[in-house]
């Protein structure tokens, strides 16, 4: 089965304005097109630049029933999972970082609450590459990852093989993962969907390529003109974008490289909150809101100041060259 | 690099602060410390300078940034998440914290950094594991119990980059706490390759990374001998061989001279202080986040212009 990259209908709008507005959109109308119930979905950055806001948009809609392809992740997960909108998780790693744990991935799959997550575990390389046999539209991609272990033995989707060609050399073979959609966020982007990562990348070139479709949500909605003025940033071309939406603090509370510093103490109180259900339940009703209504609540002067912290111990964004 | 603005525009009124490198008698053994920072130091004491160190979030990364300011100012840190080169000024929160951008050499993304692992780039990787067995075989997937894997007794955060960091980097070292339960006879879920069932497996296999070379614990340090097997080199102070014993399920293998692990010197223990004034990893204080927002926010701005200081002090 190949699953082929349509760019022809995604060249038109190169320098023509009204043709490239039609992948710029607002939030609630990308995740209503292209996440549905039963979708399979990966997200992009990694306890960094990671899209909260569509996940949290995602919970809005009450979507139910995704699968999430994934590397590691944190907070969004643990919302969505708390929220009863993920059936199943196949990545490497889940919790959060230093200062909580993932109670309700924990609750999920140790005791069904509110319904059973079912766990298929690769290593963080396994992750990587099975976007890269999806980015490929190859059936796998081999590794010496994962190899004698009990990955390959809980996960029936890797085959362990003797290398074909003659070496000897057992190799696990890591099938692609080829998401119904990958929700990316990043610094810049214009109207045709050239996303410029600035900072670490993580696998986000690759979900973005292997996924059926992809949204883009971006600090900063640029012309076409800007991304021309750098393309070395550029790391999600605009043939595998199909929606484009303008979401400034859309990684929040996580860290935005360049943007803004990550809102700990915020991250702090959800995973004291999340420690019950119901006090989580609670946290739900006040924070899953559209997002304009989402950044009111948080504050101007807490948002400056995590920009501020971020300017700090980043200097000025090297796209811009110059600090403000 | 870009110009840094100061902190210091916003910060609270900080205390005058000490300068940690410039401790008196810095090689003298330290005053006081935790057994935290004990295990934080002998840890990075595994980094040599000059070699290419795979590392995670919190201690590890902890003891990275040590290494880089006392015995291996050359070494080179790596994160799963893209970075290599970091010299963050404090704390690491998550693994794309962007405070690992400060100074790195490259931002790059996961695949590539783990394409160079697999090619054995990285000299030596640190990991934490739930649970351990006698070939330094590891588990952070599942502690299973009388359950399932589906279902099992407690859900562990998964593999990450242990896996494959065990898999391939030159040597391997394992931070865990000492505890009877985690030293098992056999892990559950066998997560990370240590020494596998036999000496000579990891060759077989075509490895290029040696598997684990050290299990530093907050009672001790274990090396691995010839057969793979793991044995007991040196007990913290004030831990005994049989105290040590009592935390491990199997017959434990024991070096001729155990001797007593080197204790912190005054130097380390002020620079990780530095590293981590409010306690978050050395700690598990709570105290920077139960502050509010405006205070947490300028007591980071203030940790951080004081290790950039220090920092500085070090590259020159």
């Amino acid at each position: 089965m190949t699953h082929t990259i349509d760019a022809i209908n995604q060249q038109d709008g190169i320098g023509d304005e009204m043709d490239d507005r039609e992948k710029v959109m607002d939030l609630a109308t990308a995740i209503e097109r292209y996440v549905t119930d039963g979708s399979s979905i990966a997200f992009g950055g990694m306890g960094g630049r990671d899209p909260e806001a569509a996940a949290r948009e995602i919970v809005r809609q009450g979507t139910t029933g995704l699968t999430v392809l994934d590397d590691a992740r944190t907070t969004l997960l643990d919302i969505m999972v708390g929220a009863g909108c993920v059936d199943e998780y196949v990545g490497s790693w889940v919790g959060t970082s230093l200062i909580s744990q993932g109670h309700n991935i924990r609750n999920a799959v140790e005791n069904d609450v509110p319904h059973h997550l079912e766990m298929r575990d690769v290593s963080n390389f396994g992750s990587s590459l099975m976007f890269l046999a999806g980015a490929m539209d190859l059936p796998f991609v081999p590794t010496r990852s994962m190899l004698d272990t009990d990955i390959p033995t809980y996960n029936d989707d890797l085959e362990v093989i003797e290398d074909p060609l003659g070496s000897g050399d057992p190799l696990v073979l890591v099938p692609p993962a080829r998401p119904d959609v990958a929700v990316i966020h990043v610094q810049r982007c214009d109207p045709m969907g050239n996303a410029q990562i600035l900072g670490n990348v993580v696998n986000d070139h690759l979900k973005a390529r292997a996924a059926e479709h992809t949204i883009v949500t971006c600090e900063e909605l640029v012309p076409t003109e800007e991304i021309q003025r750098r393309p070395e940033f550029t790391r999600i071309p605009f043939y595998t974008v199909d929606a484009v939406v303008e979401v400034p603090f859309g990684s929040h509370p996580w860290h935005c490289y360049g943007q803004y510093y990550a809102d700990l103490p915020f991250y702090r109180e959800y995973g004291l909150r999340s420690q019950d259900y119901d006090e989580f339940c609670e946290w739900l009703d006040e924070w899953i809101c559209p997002h304009e209504e989402y950044l009111e609540k948080v504050g101007t002067d807490r948002l400056a100041t995590l920009e501020h912290m971020e300017r700090t111990i980043n200097g000025a964004s090297p796209v811009e060259g110059a600090d403000e | 690099m870009s110009d840094r603005s100061t902190a210091g525009e916003t910060a609270a009124p900080a205390e005058a602060s000490v300068n940690p490198v410039r401790v008196d008698r810095p090689d003298a053994t330290a005053d006081d410390y935790t057994t935290t920072e004990l295990l934080a130091v002998a840890a990075a004491r595994e980094i040599d300078d000059g070699e290419t160190a795979f590392i995670g979030v919190g201690m590890s990364l902890m003891s990275g940034i040590l290494a880089k300011h006392t015995h291996a100012p050359d070494c080179q840190l790596v994160t799963e998440s893209g970075y290599i080169g970091s010299f963050p000024p404090g704390v690491v929160q998550s693994i794309s914290d962007t405070i690992l951008g400060v100074d790195a050499l490259v931002a790059t993304d996961q695949c590539e950094i783990f394409i160079d692992n697999q090619r054995g780039a990285f000299d030596v990787g640190i990991i934490g594991a739930g649970q351990i067995d006698s070939r330094g075989n590891t588990n952070s997937t599942a502690v299973i119990g009388d359950a399932t894997y589906d279902r099992p007794k407690v859900r562990l955060p998964g593999s990450g980059g242990s896996n494959d960091i065990m898999t391939s980097c030159g040597r391997t070292v394992v931070m865990m706490r000492q505890q009877r339960r985690a030293f098992t006879t056999k892990v559950d879920y066998m997560t990370a390759p240590g020494h596998l069932e036999r000496p000579g497996r990891r060759e077989e296999l075509g490895f290029v990374g040696g598997g684990p070379c050290a299990v530093v614990t907050d009672m001790a340090v274990f090396g691995f001998d010839d057969d793979g097997e793991m044995v007991l080199e040196t007990t913290h102070p004030g831990v005994s061989v049989d105290d040590v014993r009592e935390e491990v399920q199997w017959d434990l293998r024991v070096a001729d001279d155990v001797r007593t692990t080197p204790e912190p010197t005054r130097g380390e223990v002020a620079m990780l202080r530095a590293i981590d004034p409010a306690d978050v990893v050395l700690r598990g204080t709570d105290y920077v986040y139960e502050v509010s927002f405006e205070e947490w926010s300028s007591t980071v701005l203030d940790h951080w212009e004081q290790l950039r200081t220090v920092q500085n002090d070090t590259n020159n």
